[in-house]
């Protein structure tokens, strides 16, 4: 129990377009295996950025990332990739699915990149998933064809296929309404209880915030405050 | 073989672009086909006039060469090359026969390559019937052995080559002749020799090898009757000619008579050397063609790919984001590469094969060449598919090794 799920010490990250610019500083974050994390500040804080720095897919930082307990700062992009492919799920602030692909497809393709189970199992997988989000009947839809609210679900959908240890969200509910965010939250929430599967999610909501573990609060590209479950109001 | 994830995602890519893939398979399809047509016709017309070269051309010709008189012997005595003896030296007028002639046919025959040896004695001759005199040449053969070598049966037009040894002081004649002098089967024919000996002789037969300047000059007779004709004796013959069992090894087959023999023996190589640099230049300009062709193909394919790409760019990032890594990348684009080629390949097989298959069938009726001579030579459908397929991964390479490099942050970022 307790096991660490993503350890980053001392994160600093500079944008040298159009002038140098430091957007992280020395960030220090430590997350539990099953905790549910939220992230939030205001606009243009560096919320997105310490997540692409989190997720491994940015790899231009000082400092140093350690996932599940394998320290992925200096590994190789390929190596970065089947990490990621394993052991991490994304959602993105805008859905991002592949849209000649069906919905269920795109749910279906990590899995199939990762292996490990046969296609028909993967099929079934990945239909459970759409079903938890309730958007199995676009299952055989072009993803292009659905509203943006019905892709982000099924974009969500696709994070949880390979039941990674680390599920992270930039604003993964910022184009659902509040059914669906109840809907979206209330399974990240049984995730992390009953699978003690580790959420980070970056969000302007500040109820869905709320509800969550902690709230990790930034300014500035520093974090300014840890808030327990229970704690954060908003100010 | 379950599909890869990657040959999947392939798939999807170029169906759902279906007009990109017709237009660069297509490309393909077309250097395919054209590979295949222009390699099959030329094929064919090279194999048919080296075939047709041989329908009277030998494959080594063993001949004594007009000697011009030389003063080795002459200074080899004086020991002295300085001093000049000979000037103005003339043809020699050694008789043009061979010595020996089937002393030397014996010797021939015992190559293990060789396949069939004849003797021949040529005449220059004037034909006459009525008032009408035509200049020629009689060919004095061993007429069952000149069938062998050359198929003079398929040539024939009417009568019967074998009556050459029946009848007798018969003759068998060239179209042309039989045509200029209004002359049938059955008919006589008076031949003049140079010397100015003349025969009436027996037409027994007309033959036609669609080659006008022959029809019309040429005939056969026994060499019995040719050597009495120009006034030699039995012994003596002009020239002797050899089919070896592969005409390719002629030329080697060549330099092993002569060396025995110490006469010139041309092989077929050396006669047909114009035709051979036609083959070549026909070849290269050929190849140019289908380079060229290739080529566009090529940056079609490149082209097209490249444009895939920058519309994928954010999918390629998502790809990357859920943890493609760059080779599984490459592979989805390499192997949309690879479809295009295959299906194109294939297509440009079967459209190929039609072509030439249809184009065979074409009736040209230009004396006996009925239809193009079309190969039908299966390296060609193989060559052609390789190289399609080498064209396209090579177009390929580049469009998909960008694809790999691309960083999903900065895409994602936006
Ligand atoms: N590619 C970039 N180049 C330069 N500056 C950037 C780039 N991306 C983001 N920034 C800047 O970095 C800061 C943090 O951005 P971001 O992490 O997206 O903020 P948030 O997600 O908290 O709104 C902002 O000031 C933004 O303008
Ligand atoms: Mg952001």
């Amino acid at each position: 129990m307790n096991e660490t799920a993503l350890k980053a010490n001392g994160i600093t990250k500079y944008f040298h377009d159009p002038v140098t610019m430091q957007v992280l500083k020395s960030i220090d974050l430590d997350i539990k295996r099953g905790e549910f994390v939220s992230i939030v500040g205001k606009s243009g804080c560096g919320k997105s950025t310490l997540l692409y720095v989190l997720s491994t897919m940015d790899t231009d930082y000082e400092g140093t990332l350690e996932i599940n307990g394998v320290n992925t700062t200096g590994l190789s992009q390929n190596h970065l990739a089947r990490i990621r492919n394993e052991s991490i799920g994304f959602v993105f602030q805008f859905h991002y699915l592949l849209p000649d692909f069906s919905c269920l497809k795109n749910v279906m393709i990590p899995a199939l990149r990762l292996g490990k189970l046969s296609y028909q199992e993967v099929e079934e997988m990945a239909y459970q998933k759409l079903k938890m989000f309730g958007v199995e009947e676009q299952a055989l839809k072009k993803a292009g064809k659905l509203s943006g609210g019905q892709q982000q679900r099924v974009a969500i959908a696709r994070a949880l296929v390979n039941n990674p240890t680390i599920i992270m969200g930039d604003e993964p509910t910022g184009n659902l309404d509040s059914k669906n965010t109840e809907i979206v939250f209330d399974l990240f929430r049984q995730l992390s209880q009953e699978y003690n599967q580790t959420i980070i999610a970056v969000t302007h909501d500040n109820d869905f915030a709320a509800k969550s573990d902690r709230v990790v609060e930034m300014a500035d590209g520093e974090i300014i405050a840890h808030h327990k479950a229970g704690t954060f109001h908003q100010h | 073989m379950k599909t890869s994830v990657n040959t999947e995602i392939a798939i999807t890519y170029l169906s759902s672009r279906k007009k990109q893939t017709v237009v660069a398979s297509a490309g393909v399809m077309f250097g395919i086909s054209m590979f295949i047509f222009m390699q099959s016709l030329m094929k064919g017309t090279n194999d048919y006039f080296e075939k047709m070269s041989f329908t009277n051309t030998p494959h080594i010709k063993l001949y004594s060469e007009n000697k011009v008189a030389d003063d080795h012997m002459l200074t080899g005595m004086l020991k002295d090359a300085s001093q000049k003896i000979l000037t103005n030296p003339k043809q020699l007028n050694e008789s043009q026969g061979l010595t020996n002639p089937y002393g030397i046919i014996d010797v021939i025959k015992k190559n293990k390559q060789v396949a069939a040896v004849t003797p021949q004695v040529t005449g220059n001759v004037i034909y006459t019937s009525g008032s009408v005199e035509l200049p020629g040449n009689v060919a004095g053969v061993q007429i069952d052995q000149e069938d062998k070598m050359f198929d003079v049966q398929g040539n024939m037009v009417s009568g019967n080559l074998h009556d050459l040894n029946r009848v007798h002081n018969s003759i068998l004649i060239g179209k042309g002749i039989a045509d200029k002098l209004s002359l049938h089967t059955g008919d006589n024919i008076t031949v003049r020799a140079g010397n100015g000996n003349t025969l009436v002789m027996r037409v027994i037969g007309i033959f036609s090898t669609t080659v006008k300047a022959v029809d019309e000059t040429k005939s056969y007779a026994n060499i019995s009757v040719v050597q009495s004709l120009i006034g030699k004796d039995r012994s003596y013959v002009t020239e002797i000619k050899v089919n070896v069992k592969d005409y390719n090894n002629a030329p080697a087959v060549a330099r092993q008579i002569e060396a025995i023999t110490g006469y010139k023996a041309e092989d077929w190589v050396k006669a047909n050397e114009q035709l051979k640099a036609g083959f070549k230049i026909r070849g290269i300009i050929l190849n140019s063609v289908i380079g060229v062709i290739l080529l566009v193909a090529g940056f079609g394919i490149y082209n097209i790919l490249n444009m895939t790409i920058y519309e994928k760019i954010k999918e390629i990032a998502i790809l990357k984001a859920q943890g493609f890594a760059g080779k599984a990348v490459t592979s989805i684009f390499l192997q949309q590469a690879v479809m295009i080629g295959i299906i194109g390949g294939i297509v440009g097989l079967i459209i190929g094969f039609s072509l030439t298959y249809m184009v065979s069938r074409i009736y040209i009726g230009a004396g006996m060449l009925k239809y193009l001579p079309m190969s039908f030579y299966i390296p060609h459908y193989i060559e052609a598919l390789a190289f399609g397929i080498l064209t396209t991964v090579a177009a390929g390479y580049f469009p998909a090794r960008k694809a790999a490099k691309v960083d999903p942050v900065t895409i994602i970022r936006g």
